[in-house]
């Protein structure tokens, strides 16, 4: 497992240096003054989000791009959504002006705002996180449309970060952007103004993770050609492309990912030539969990998630039809991710018995654990290296420290307990169809210590 | 060599790479702190220069000499940066005081290079500071395989009149998706005369396979001279090409647009229906209202919203019109008018936009 993330990681050289190259390029003035850029829609489904959904909303709306507009979904929220949605931006109620193109569960009603005419909000019955995407891409007028969390700040200049590969004029399903940690940093009138490392361990050691899943995880697979992620939080799609796969999959628990292996299926199915790539530079922040309780279940939700979509598609798997994809992504995110916690506990389990009954030499054993964990290790300072010689976001050095704290003690402990609660899922997996994970939120502007 | 003693060299090597990492983070930021510390009194000094310059209180060669104490890439940046905010015939000046330092040559020597990145820095120098002389390069530039540096070698043609550069470009019109050939029609302006030329030529290629490409690049110029040949493709078999024309006789005012979206306002193909009734709404000309109340009893859903939108374009006209399909004998038209009817004029103006 981590030796395909070295592999990842080896990949994800080449295509950081693009990147950078690319993101570094100052026309981007040009760019946005011309008629290029494509209108989106940017889809924000919520669903309890009383604290957070002022401030998302606000920075959405600030956005540096020239066609957008904002389509928020409450759905069915039994906190004061709506109500804080109503009064902060002046809503007012309109009639329903489009055909339902995907069926979802009942709206309750459509609001304009009276100082944001880009903003549109549909009240509906709680259906889920799919079912609210899927209320708000048929209310999309859009071509492209954006998936936001409602938890999530968007850079003001992700958009047309993000459209680059548009403008760049290859054939692209969607695209992929950055998702950060917002917890430490300070947040102003919606947008992270000072990019802090959280002092605390637990949002602190996922910054790491996140770079590491991001900067190589996601940048290897593209020369891999077979990103099956893209960020729930942060994605762009061709809306004629999402319409034709039926939308977002109510039954599924992970969205995110049942909706781009759908793609790859559909397209590759179709022969229609396209990418699904990841790009670095444009950013999202996002509140991670900072309570180990909530953090189990977040994590357990995803496992669940990826267990069940790949039952789902195991039709795609090792099938030559689906290229890369079928041969590659869908058997590593199988037997590589999925099965990666039953490994890692069985392989616990055999040296415990083995050191027990003194088939396995204590020395040895305690050696070979360290070995396995220092790989771990270097696979996460790599992606330190990457941030640094790459974006750079964190500029003081008390940040560098700490990151490199997180990075080295990640494997000592946090691992073995992310081990459990994906391998939890294994046994609640049948159990629950639930669909909206539930966070508790500080908001954006008491997430700094 | 037993087990132990591998494992004991992995773990020799890995705290040997550990350390390495360290060094690398380490030296990383330093290096990038001091030069940063370097570059900053040489770009302040030039940016000093530059509006001095600017102003002709110094002459261009300090402004040149102080571009040669800069790295490339900054440079370019600088260059890029100030040719927005300089006269034209001052930048004129600058551009051909550029032709000379050994530094501008070299930048100028990497149009060729096996390096996308190398080729894209030139490709943005010479978007602001091309020659006559530069011609071959940009054009080599132009044809450049990597999308990033055809797009800024495209730049050039924002400030350069050349036949050969415009034609390298519309060579490329069919290979672009529509967002950057959006971006070529805006940097083409300066050619336009010549543009026009090849697009009645290209216009006339009836079974070209590219023509739709054509067709919606001529849409975005909106040139008088190029609505004839566009309305002569209003019986073209390709739906796409009918669907461009239809779009792009919203743009031309002229007595022939009316019969001609008349037309495709009842094609077979709902999106030439539906963009043609827009593009009728468009230009609100009384005599084409009948057209468009026609349209809203449409079967197709998205023809009848073009068409109730394009009836709040006629003024009280469109609203009567509305008001009597809001209690008419069609179950479609009344629909649609009522939704329409309940928007307030600044939702409407959005949602129409």
């Amino acid at each position: 497992m981590n030796s395909f993330y070295a592999l990842l990681l080896v990949l994800s050289i080449p295509e950081i240096w693009t990147h950078t190259r690319l993101a570094e390029d100052h026309d981007f003035q040009r760019l946005l003054r011309s008629e290029a850029l494509p209108p989106i829609t940017i889809l924000v489904p919520a669903y309890n989000e009383q604290a957070t959904i002022t401030t998302s909303i606000t920075a959405a709306l600030a956005l540096e791009y020239r066609h957008y507009e904002v389509v928020v979904v409450n759905d069915g929220s039994r906190d004061e959504t709506i109500d804080v949605l109503r009064h902060a931006f002046e809503l007012y109620e309109i009639p329903r002006t489009y055909p339902e193109q995907i069926k979802t569960n009942s709206l309750r009603a459509l609001y304009r705002s009276r100082t944001e005419p880009r903003l549109l909000v549909i009240d509906k019955d709680n259906g889920g996180k799919a079912d609210a995407l899927n209320a708000a891409l048929n209310a999309s007028r859009f071509p492209l449309v954006i998936a936001v969390d409602a938890d999530t700040l968007i850079e003001p200049d992700a958009l047309p970060r993000l459209t680059r590969p548009f403008l760049l004029g290859r054939e692209i399903a969607a695209v992929g952007g950055t998702v950060r940690v917002a917890n430490g940093c300070l947040v102003q009138k919606g947008r992270v103004v000072d990019a802090r490392v959280p002092r605390h361990f637990l949002p602190g050691v996922q910054v790491v993770e996140y770079l590491r899943a991001f900067l190589f995880g996601r940048l290897g697979w593209n020369r891999l050609g077979g990103n099956l992620i893209i960020s729930g939080a942060f994605g762009l799609f061709r809306k004629d492309h999402v319409l034709a796969i039926g939308g977002y999959q109510t039954s599924s628990l992970v969205e995110d990912l049942d909706l781009v292996v759908r793609l790859h299926r559909y397209l590759l199915g179709r022969k229609v030539p396209y990418e699904i790539p990841f790009i670095p530079d444009p950013v999202a922040w996002t509140e991670v969990p900072e309570t180990m309780t909530v953090l189990a279940r977040q994590r357990e939700r995803w496992h669940r998630g990826l267990v069940a979509a790949t039952w789902t598609y195991k039709g795609m798997l090792f099938n030559p039809k689906y290229g890369r994809v079928g041969m590659i992504a869908v058997p590593f995110y199988t037997f590589g991710e999925m099965l990666a916690p039953v490994v890692e506990v069985f392989g616990y389990i055999i040296t415990a018995f083995g050191l027990s009954i003194g088939a396995v030499n204590v020395s040895f054993a305690g050696m070979f654990v360290l070995v396995a964990w220092g790989y771990g290790m270097l696979l996460s300072l790599w992606a330190v290296v990457l941030e640094e010689v790459s974006f750079r976001r964190y500029g003081r050095p008390g940040d560098l420290l700490r990151l490199l704290f997180y990075a080295t003690l990640e494997n000592f402990g946090y691992r073995q307990c992310t081990v459990w609660w994906r391998l939890r899922a294994f046994f609640s997996v049948w159990k629950y169809r639930h669909v909206w994970g539930d966070m508790t939120r500080r908001g954006f502007e008491a997430v700094r210590e | 060599m037993t087990s132990r003693h591998l494992l004991a060299i992995v773990a020799l090597g890995q705290a040997v790479l550990f350390t390495a990492l360290i060094i690398l983070i380490t030296l990383n930021r330093w290096f990038r702190l001091r030069r940063s510390a370097e570059q900053r009194p040489h770009k302040v000094a030039l940016d000093h220069a530059m509006a001095r310059w600017a102003t002709g209180q110094i002459p261009v060669g300090t402004v040149v000499s102080g571009l040669g104490q800069l790295p490339t890439p900054l440079i370019v940046d600088e260059l890029v940066t100030w040719s927005t905010k300089v006269s034209e015939d001052r930048w004129r000046e600058l551009t051909s005081a550029l032709q000379h330092p050994w530094w501008a040559k070299i930048i100028r020597s990497n149009s060729s290079s096996a390096r996308w990145w190398k080729r894209l820095e030139t490709a943005r120098f010479l978007s602001v500071v091309a020659m006559p002389a530069d011609t071959a390069r940009v054009l080599r530039l132009l044809r450049d395989h990597h999308p990033a540096v055809h797009i800024a070698a495209a730049a050039t043609l924002e400030r350069v009149d050349n036949t050969a550069l415009a034609t390298a470009a519309l060579e490329r019109l069919p290979t672009l998706a529509p967002t950057v050939s959006a971006y070529y029609a805006g940097m083409l302006v300066r050619s336009r005369p010549f543009v026009v030329q090849q697009l009645l030529k290209l216009l006339g290629r009836t079974n070209d396979p590219a023509l739709p490409r054509f067709a919606e690049f001529a849409a975005r110029l909106k040139e008088p001279a190029l609505r004839g040949p566009l309305t002569a493709l209003g019986s073209h078999p390709d739906g796409e090409v009918r669907t461009q024309v239809a779009r792009a006789l919203g743009g031309y005012r002229h007595p022939e647009s009316f019969p001609a979206l008349a037309t495709l306002a009842a094609d077979s193909a709902w999106p030439v229906r539906a963009q043609a009734v827009r593009s009728l709404g468009i230009l609100a000309d009384p005599s084409s209202l009948p057209i468009v109340r026609v349209a809203l009893r449409d079967a197709e859903w998205w023809v009848r919203l073009r068409a109730a939108l394009a009836l709040t374009r006629f003024g009280s006209a469109g609203r009567n019109a509305l008001l009597e399909a809001d209690i008419g004998p069609s179950a479609n038209a009344r629909q649609m008018a009522h939704l329409i009817l309940g928007f307030s004029a600044d939702a409407l103006t959005e949602f129409a936009a």
